[in-house]
């Protein structure tokens, strides 16, 4: 009798780890893409976890500007990563790298957003997961011919504030504007 | 079954768990880096020194007034000259990350397969101010830096952890030069 309710326990651990797992369903798994570091002129990873977020919010100050804006800029995230790959010739990262990605970010609650443009070259593709109405993260996945990167933003972020933290954060330039909607679009 | 159901139960709650920082994480990343490439760092005891020395020299080698990053006396320095780093730096990437991630949070992490060059920015709470941990190794040098850095210098370090890093290690060796 004290087996099975041990038994129960344990079943309800794995049961309460695995609700835990899924409230993180906005976090791409880029594990995928570590084999192009190999290759890769340059690479860039930033892992900016929940623990920074929680730092920076009891840290920060609202009396000193740089500390507020900081402060502000992070309200609300719970993590920031990024996975960036140069390379020196073309062909080094294969479609598989892409889909592996892509296939995350086609799982129920994530849609492309279609009226985005970048100012880089390549090909840039914005992601929003939204849970009801409220946004869960986002995703980007810029890729060029010498290029791969993907960023993830754990939180409620739109395109305003993913304008605001490019070029910060360890997030790169990405270019990204909002296109201007045509009468088609609000059809 | 019970030591299986205990066995469970901790490693379920592990990761909540408050994990005490070890103070010396900067010796272990130093005696690491020695071990994985078989190579001997240069110690140099001198670089504690006052704040207001370090700032005036900074200032003077810099031909101005330099921005201080890291709090007075909190420099800690090892400095690999000349040597071979050779060995592969995904598996040294690993290898620290597995070391740390439990007392420190990785920042940004930077690797040049080409030039063989890796930049490791780690950082942890330390009481109202914070520590951060910044690896370089390229090719022929290393440099490990830990410092002491004020909520205001966090907050430049989250804006720009690349550049802040930098200028944190070049802070800690332009001391070096004095």
């Amino acid at each position: 009798m004290k087996s099975l309710f041990q038994i129960k326990m344990v079943l309800l651990l794995i049961v309460a780890t695995g609700f835990v797992a899924r409230a993180q369903d906005s976090r791409i798994q880029m594990g995928s893409l570590d084999h192009l570091a190999a290759k890769a002129s340059q690479t860039v990873d930033v892992n900016i976890d929940g623990r920074l977020m929680a730092i920076a919010a009891k840290a920060l100050s609202d009396h000193d500007a740089d500390e507020k804006q900081v402060k502000k800029l992070v309200a609300g995230i719970k993590g920031i990563y990024v996975k960036s790959f140069e390379f020196d010739s073309d062909g080094q990262y294969s479609a598989a790298d892409i889909e592996s990605i892509r296939t995350q970010l086609r799982a129920p609650g994530w849609s492309r957003l279609v009226n985005v443009t970048s100012k880089k070259e390549g090909v840039i593709e914005v992601y929003l997961l939204l849970n009801g109405e409220q946004i869960g993260g986002l995703a980007v996945l810029s890729t060029d011919d010498k290029e791969l990167t993907v960023v993830n933003i754990v939180g409620p972020v739109d395109l305003e504030k993913l304008a605001k933290l490019e070029g910060q954060l360890g997030i790169p330039e990405l270019g990204i504007e909002a296109k201007p909607k045509t009468k088609n679009d609000e059809q | 079954m019970k030591k299986i159901f205990c066995a469970i139960v901790l490693l379920t709650l592990a990761p909540a768990a408050v994990v005490p920082a070890k103070a010396d994480d900067f010796n272990s990343v130093v005696k690491m880096i020695e071990q994985f490439y078989r190579v001997k760092h240069q110690g140099i005891p001198f670089l504690a020194k006052t704040g207001m020395k370090v700032a005036t020299t900074a200032a003077r080698i810099k031909g101005g007034e330099a921005k201080r990053i890291a709090e007075a006396g909190s420099i800690k320095l090892a400095v690999f000259e000349d040597q071979a780093f050779d060995g592969d730096f995904m598996k040294f990437r690993s290898s620290l990350n597995d070391a740390l991630n439990e007392t420190w949070i990785p920042l940004i992490q930077t690797l040049s397969a080409k030039n063989q060059e890796q930049t490791y920015i780690f950082l942890r709470s330390a009481a109202e101010k914070f520590n951060v941990l910044v690896i370089t190794i390229a090719d022929r040098d290393a440099t490990v830096v830990q410092v002491t850095i004020s909520p205001k210098n966090l907050a430049a370090l989250m804006r720009d952890p690349e550049g802040t890093g930098k200028a944190i290690t070049e802070e800690a060796t332009i001391i070096d030069q004095e």
